[in-house]
């Protein structure tokens, strides 16, 4: 069994998301089938590549992050509600509530009208338009570049060590900033960094957690406010001795996992 | 670096029960230096603080600046001195007028004020509307009698200027969504208070940033949430300082018995530029160009990057 000063960690997963559309809003989910060596369905399937990200849909390569529109460079995306269905590739885009274009990716006409938005929204040239770009099987997550195995990984949020580093900082902290695709509570805060190479289980699926996830800029920007308001990186080594939140796990056998599956250690 | 005028009152004259008009002349021979649509006048108010001021465009024919200065509650007290203390005839030392808030040719413009915000907006409108330009202005107070310059507005075409009034109530708050959902070439300029601004950032988040542009008269503060300290090292004779997070590079000196001049402190009217010799700055203000961040530093709001920062003082 694996014990964290005497206790076994146990925890429950309090929500699901993936982000088909990269740097774009979370969406939630209410249930999902993991299946072997998969991340999230559609997580980062899609994306819009800058003019020049070298992206070529003919032969993928995995690429930068910095080289498609995303929360870093861009952390005006925030501020754009927007929701992506996976089947119809209907993207709507929503400013505060209140609807300001829909388009449907699946056409040409559709993409292109996309994209041009885009490119006034961030006041690049016609020569400088993204592409929106469409990956599977492979996925745009910023790990991707590391290996094929951590592209297809999923991303855990243990939401007691966004809590208590809060504490250590003075202020609440949206777990939100950190764009997991599990958000879980119930370990002991940090607990999960400890547990590279372990196996743990999510229900009855059972992954193994490869990498502690370090964070960049696209943290500091505050979901609700859209501006930049907490420099999270730099307070995370400031008060851990690293820039780590969240680990990111293989899964190794599948199954369906919902809000309320358990979520524990399996040993070590 | 930054020439110093000698101002005269000729007149105040109430606006509304908080706000006060005050209109400057030379107090000597030589004309004002003229100042464009958007910028400020930073004086040094009764009370021995510098505060800058939004020149409103009323009366540049006649060569006066012209602001409009609101009374604070728990204010840092500038303004309110200029209220309390300062009569017609009275002299007062200024600094020439700049412009962090200037107006781009644009095919159309949008113009927003909330409350006192009003001052640089106004000047904007007035000059938009001599040359002929396609401008809406939209004025949002409270009530009525809270409202600067009503009247001067409501004389203008009724079509080009909205003046909505709250109340108070948030019920009544008016919907901006319909004058921001669709930028196409307009150009935005808005200024007011912070959660108006905030509001008004929110509504125009997919406008490209070319054609927003915005003053913030509350100011940024140097020791937010995000403050951490830092040395300071002086290039002529390295002497180090240490900032701590809750201080301003500004305060620092101070403690120290070294008297730099300073203003708005809040990282908005240039006047306690320092030159940076050496080190990453955090910059804060909303003052200096991107080019100039990397000779020059706001020490009212800026800060270190990381460990040290050497600069000209």
């Amino acid at each position: 069994m694996c014990f964290e000063r005497g206790r076994m960690l146990t925890g429950n997963i309090q929500a699901l998301y993936h982000y088909p559309v990269k740097g774009l809003t979370a969406q939630r989910i209410d249930h999902v089938r993991l299946n072997p060596a998969q991340g999230f369905p559609f997580d980062r399937e899609f994306g819009f590549a800058r003019h020049d990200s070298g992206y070529d849909p003919n032969a993928y390569k995995p690429l930068p992050k910095t080289r498609f529109l995303m929360l870093m460079m861009d952390e005006r995306l925030a501020g754009l509600e927007s929701h992506f269905d996976t089947e119809t590739w209907q993207l709507s885009l929503h400013v505060q509530g209140k609807p300001l274009m829909a388009a449907d990716l699946s056409t040409q006409k559709g993409r292109q009208e996309t994209e041009t938005f885009f490119a006034r929204m961030f006041d690049m040239t016609a020569d400088e338009m993204p592409r929106f770009v469409h990956a599977a099987p492979h996925r745009f997550t910023d790990v991707s570049v590391a290996s094929e195995a951590l592209m297809n990984a999923v991303s855990l949020i243990n939401t007691n060590s966004v809590k208590a580093f809060g504490e250590k900082i003075g202020q609440e902290i949206d777990p939100m900033r950190f764009r997991g695709n599990i958000l879980f509570d119930g370990w002991p805060p940090f607990s999960e960094l400890d547990l590279v190479g372990k196996e743990i289980r999510i229900g009855d699926a059972r992954a193994k957690i490869t990498l502690r996830t370090r964070r960049c800029a696209a943290t500091e920007v505050n979901p609700k406010t859209v501006k930049r308001d907490l420099p999270l990186p730099r307070l995370l080594v400031q008060h851990y001795g690293h820039a780590d939140m969240g680990v990111y796990a293989e899964i190794e056998t599948g199954a369906e996992i919902e809000p309320g599956t358990p979520i524990r250690c399996e040993g070590v | 670096m930054n020439e110093t005028l000698k101002l005269r009152l000729e007149a105040r004259r109430d606006l509304t029960s908080e706000i006060t008009e005050f209109t400057f002349a030379s107090s000597g021979d030589a004309p004002l230096p003229p100042y464009e649509p958007g910028a400020h006048l930073t004086l040094n108010t009764p009370s021995g603080n510098w505060r800058s001021y939004s020149l409103t465009g009323v009366n540049t024919s006649a060569d006066r600046y012209v602001i409009a200065v609101k009374r604070e509650e728990g204010g840092q007290g500038g303004s309110n001195s200029m209220h309390a203390d300062l009569s017609i005839g009275n002299l007062i030392e200024a600094r020439v007028p700049k412009n962090a808030f200037s107006l781009e040719t644009a095919p159309r413009y949008l113009l927003i004020a909330g409350g006192i915000g009003i001052t640089p907006i106004l000047s904007m409108f007035f000059a938009l509307r001599k040359e002929c330009k396609p401008v809406q202005l939209i004025y949002l107070t409270r009530s009525a009698e809270d409202t600067a310059y009503l009247d001067a507005l409501t004389a203008q075409d009724a079509a080009c200027v909205i003046v909505h009034h709250d109340n108070g109530d948030p019920e009544q708050i008016i919907d901006l969504w319909p004058y921001l959902q669709t930028p196409e070439d307009c150009h935005l300029y808005y200024c007011g208070p912070a959660g108006l601004m905030q509001a008004i950032y929110l509504n125009s988040i997919h406008w490209p940033r070319s054609q927003v542009h915005s003053e913030d008269f509350a100011g940024i503060v140097a020791h937010s949430g995000t403050a951490h300290p830092f040395r300071l090292r002086r290039a002529a004779t390295d002497e180090l300082f240490d900032v701590p997070a809750d201080k301003s590079i500004l305060d620092v000196l101070r403690e120290n018995g070294i008297a730099y001049e300073s203003s708005c402190e809040s990282g908005t009217c240039g006047t306690c530029r320092m030159t940076l010799t050496a080190g990453e700055v955090a910059h804060r203000d909303i003052v200096l160009s991107d080019e100039e961040r990397h000779t020059a530093i706001m020490p009212c709001v800026s800060r270190a990057a990381g460990e040290e920062i050497t600069v000209e003082f």
